[in-house]
């Protein structure tokens, strides 16, 4: 009882506490792995390939909130600059998303260089990117997002930097499904984590005497 | 004792002006993370402060008894849910404690 009680620091504690079920990790994980196998899916599925882009990352947060993490560690609502901060990274994923996306698919068509020619855009789309996710990663104070940022921030240029190399799909694969295969690996195992360390509680929770 | 010694003392909270129901380590516990966040379920505090069910439940039972917090019952879908909220009296309460425990232990 002889500590000061650091309320920032529980604040923080109390916020990074509900995303240690790797939820987000694994999200982040397929989007960076469905993008590297996307050359691949466009052969079979074009041009429906585009949602597995979409679709994966989506659902794993809204159903993996919803059936995993929600009824084992409950729900909490934060003040109004956490509530300020989500609607901000929320504008900032409506924006980039489709521009990510878009870049993606132009980088793999080589679409780039028919113009400008060189390493110029994908650099620069790379840069873009890494900017605007590093952005979210500093808005939502999670610094595994920096780490995540990176890796499709280097994915674009490095895409186009091997292509000469390893030829199409092998470029996309080693360029984005190393990393997205990690991240995705990393947030399986935290969920496998977090599933062991808070089972869903088999008390009434909800007939709480008040 | 001169008149200046007993200002001091008279200055300097005692144990005894302090809230102890915030006092209590699993309720300064609640307390705390309620006061960082604008509400939470029953179940994120049990998690939180890795208290039992039951022991959660009393203290809770107290807290709401002295009107530090609220204790609000809704449906999620059709299940009942209990969120808890600090109450504008239990946020007064719990600044009041930790300036009183700051002056306490800068006295110390």
């Amino acid at each position: 009882m002889n500590e000061k009680i650091d309320l920032k620091k529980v604040e923080k504690q109390t916020y990074r506490f509900t995303f240690t079920d790797g939820i987000y990790d694994m999200a982040y994980g397929s989007l960076i792995f469905f993008i590297a196998i996307a050359p691949i899916l466009r052969e079979i599925l074009y041009p429906s390939y585009i949602i597995f882009l979409i679709l994966p990352p989506s659902l794993i947060i809204l159903l993996g909130t919803r059936f995993i993490t929600v009824p084992r560690i409950g729900i909490v609502k934060f003040n109004q600059n956490r509530i300020k901060s989500r609607n901000k990274i929320g504008l900032l994923i409506a924006i980039l998303f489709p521009i990510t996306v878009v870049m993606v698919v132009l980088t793999y068509l080589g679409l780039y260089n028919i113009k400008v020619g060189g390493y110029i855009v994908p650099v620069g789309a790379g840069l873009f990117v890494l900017i605007l996710l590093s952005l979210i990663a500093y808005i939502m104070d999670y610094p595994h997002f920096y780490l995540y940022a990176v890796s499709i921030g280097l994915g674009i240029p490095l895409a186009t930097l091997l292509k000469p190399i390893f030829g199409d799909p092998l470029h996309y694969l080693i360029s984005f499904g190393i990393s997205g295969t990690l991240i995705l690996l990393y947030g399986i195992i935290t969920l496998i984590k977090f599933i062991k360390k808070y089972p869903i509680p088999h008390e009434e929770i909800s007939s709480v005497k008040g | 004792m001169s008149k200046d010694k007993n200002n001091i003392r008279d200055e300097i909270y005692t144990p005894d002006s302090i809230d102890k129901l915030i006092h209590e380590p699993a309720r300064l516990s609640i307390m705390t993370r309620l006061y960082v966040v604008e509400s939470a379920d029953f179940l994120f505090i049990m998690r939180q402060t890795g208290l039992t069910f039951g022991n959660l439940s009393a203290h809770m039972s107290k807290l709401e008894e002295a009107g530090y917090i609220y204790i609000i019952k809704e449906f999620v879908g059709k299940k009942p849910h209990t969120m808890l909220k600090l109450t504008e009296k239990g946020r007064q309460a719990f600044d009041e404690y930790r300036k009183k425990m700051k002056q306490f232990f800068n006295e110390l």
